[in-house]
């Protein structure tokens, strides 16, 4: 009885400790979407617009961050780039989840040959460097906003694909699945009214995840200098930074410290989430 | 024995079409992209004269399913085509820069593996507050994105405290031989090291520790204390070994994340690798290298991942059966 009592308190305990994981990364995450939904509240120079300042000022009142070797503001730069951060990291994300949920769904509903041959595919998909695979198709078809979260959606669908198809394999065994399909329900009705809702909890975690990788391929791309140049962007002002490191230190430090907070915060919520709603790691 | 190389046999089966795939997608792409493909396998150049010979040179005038069939058979070959912005065969070029790019990934492989090990053992063994604050730093430096850390570490350490040089492989020009060499090298190797290591450091940390702790609750441990041995050597012996395969697994089949790792590090301490070469050929618009990379990178990682998982059967043979 006492053991019992006592086990309980330890699950209550770590239970809140996770909780506090998920809650600093929802607090870090919301502040990041406020200040990209707000940045034109937030900021008073256009953050691509060349010498608003004398090129490579140090951090002052006027500029806090300094400026870049154009006299860009690097502050307002920042912000734009949250912005781009995220609208890059969601939208590329879109385009996985559309990717990954036709997959998986295909290859766990149906079974069979499909489900061999797509999974063949996504494990395969899987190996391949993903960051070097969008950094060709950038560089190929052109540097543009749209390219990018095209190119990030592209490569980023194989890990959705198998965590749905997982999802669907243990679900259709369930008695409301068999309850649906006695009752003569469609395909299509099962696939999309019954089953995958219930497959959306584990992904979401997982989603989060995604996007935080996305967002991470976006600024590794423009660090490389494939990036859109008509764009503020964390990664191409690293970028720019590289050449002026032994000089401008501000020109680096700012737009990396945004960019890590983003990456804690998304890591912080996704990876509290997984183990919130995972039972067998929760009991440790 | 016929076991095992069945085994080999088998996995080689799964591998090999990957290469195959790896060529295909590099075909598409070329062919996908708009305008001319001749732009993109000879670089944007106004070299009339070459713009043709490469165009004779891949059938880019023939069916499409035959052009697919000279470029593999051109790729296997090793022939990327040329680079005319260097005057250089790609794969030489490449090739050239292959060796510094895994011995830094190598480096780094040995030190996260052995730094991570260490500290995930400690933290596993005394847990507490030493929890709690490994745990933040590990989000931290899983967190960092590696060209930043880059950066920052270059800032501090070569241009604030002028420890560490401010990159490269040698010193330029030295000319230092044997031992002078040797020492040359590792002091330039010290920074994108420890940049290229931060992140597996923290996440074979994790890994260890959680395995670590799930094997001190086994039987054998309570024998092991019940004959009398030290709490050090419970740990660190009868433990830890056992602990040890999902930390090796996690380090084999990381060499992917390693190697774009890899790449981006190198562009921040101009280390004459596969990342620099990448960085330069792209603001050259060299497109043949960039490709070149692509198709090179994919295929040392899909050996590096053939190997871990050949030698990951051997080792387990419960893994074999599958």
């Amino acid at each position: 009885m006492s053991t019992n009592t006592n086990q309980k308190k330890k699950v209550k305990r770590s239970r809140i400790l996770l909780n506090s994981r998920v809650y600093a990364g929802l607090i870090i995450v919301s502040a990041v979407v406020v200040i990209a939904v707000f940045a034109p509240l937030l900021t008073w120079f256009p953050p691509l617009k060349t010498l608003v300042g004398k090129p490579f000022t140090p951090p002052n009142e006027g500029h806090p961050f300094g400026t870049d070797d154009l006299g860009r503001d690097i502050y307002s730069n920042v912000i734009y780039g949250i912005r781009t951060s995220l609208t890059i990291g969601l939208s590329s994300v879109l385009i996985a989840i559309v990717i990954g949920t036709l997959i998986g769904v295909l290859a766990g509903y149906y079974r069979g040959f499909l489900e061999d041959f797509l999974m063949r595919i996504t494990d395969m998909t899987l190996i391949l460097p993903q960051f070097l695979l969008a950094l060709v198709i950038v560089a190929i078809f052109g540097q543009s906003f749209t390219n990018i979260i095209i190119a990030i959606g592209i490569v980023s669908w194989p890990g959705l694909a198998r965590l749905i198809r997982a999802e669907f394999l243990s679900i259709k065994e369930r008695q409301f699945v068999e309850a649906a399909r006695a009752i003569g329900l469609p395909d299509s009705r099962i696939i999309f009214g019954e089953i995958l809702p219930n497959a959306i909890p584990a992904v979401i975690p997982y989603i989060i995840l995604q996007v935080n990788s996305a967002i991470l391929i976006e600024a590794g791309l423009g660090f490389l200098g494939v990036g859109d140049p008509n764009v503020p962007s964390l990664g191409l002002m690293l970028n720019t930074a590289q050449q002026y490191l032994l000089t401008s230190w501000w020109m680096a430090v700012y737009p990396g410290i945004m960019l890590s907070m983003i990456v804690v915060g998304l890591n912080l919520l996704g990876d509290g989430l997984v183990e919130y709603l995972n039972p067998r790691l929760r009991k440790r | 024995m016929s076991q095992a190389l069945n085994f080999i046999v088998k996995r080689l089966i799964q591998y090999i079409p990957m290469i195959f795939v790896v060529i295909v997608i590099n075909f598409m792409l070329i062919n996908l992209a708009p305008g001319d493909p001749t732009y993109i396998l000879a670089g944007e150049i106004g070299d009339e004269e070459f713009i043709k010979a490469t165009r004779s040179r891949l059938g880019l005038d023939r069916p499409i399913h035959e052009r697919l069939l000279i470029y593999i058979s051109n790729v296997l070959r090793g022939d990327l085509g040329y680079s005319y912005l260097r005057s250089e065969q790609v794969s030489k070029l490449i090739l050239d820069r292959i060796p510094a790019t895994i011995f830094l990934v190598l480096s780094a492989m040995a030190l996260s593996a052995a730094v991570g090990i260490l500290i995930g053992t400690v933290a596993a063994a005394r847990r507490g507050t030493l929890d709690v604050t490994l745990s933040i730093l590990s989000l931290i430096g899983i967190s960092i994105p590696y060209f930043w850390l880059g950066q920052i570490i270059l800032i501090v350490f070569a241009v604030y405290l002028g420890l560490f040089p401010l990159g490269g492989m040698v010193t330029v020009g030295a000319g230092y031989k044997g031992f002078d060499y040797v020492l040359d090298v590792l002091r330039h190797m010290v920074l994108p090291v420890l940049t290229l290591a931060t992140f597996n450091i923290a996440y074979t940390t994790k890994i260890t520790r959680a395995s670590v702790l799930e094997s001190l609750t086994q039987d054998y441990i309570v024998t092991a204390r019940a004959k009398g041995l030290s709490e050090r050597r419970v740990v660190f012996v009868h433990a830890l070994r056992n602990a040890l395969i999902p930390v090796v697994t996690y380090t084999g089949f990381n060499t992917g994340v390693l190697l774009v790792g890899a790449i981006l590090t190198e562009t921040v301490f101009a280390w004459p690798g596969m990342g620099s070469l990448l960085y330069d050929s792209i603001k050259l618009r060299d497109y043949p290298v960039v490709l070149g990379i692509f198709i090179y990178g994919s295929i040392i990682i899909i050996i590096a991942n053939l190997i871990v998982d050949i030698l990951y059967g051997l080792i387990d043979p419960r893994i074999r059966v599958r």
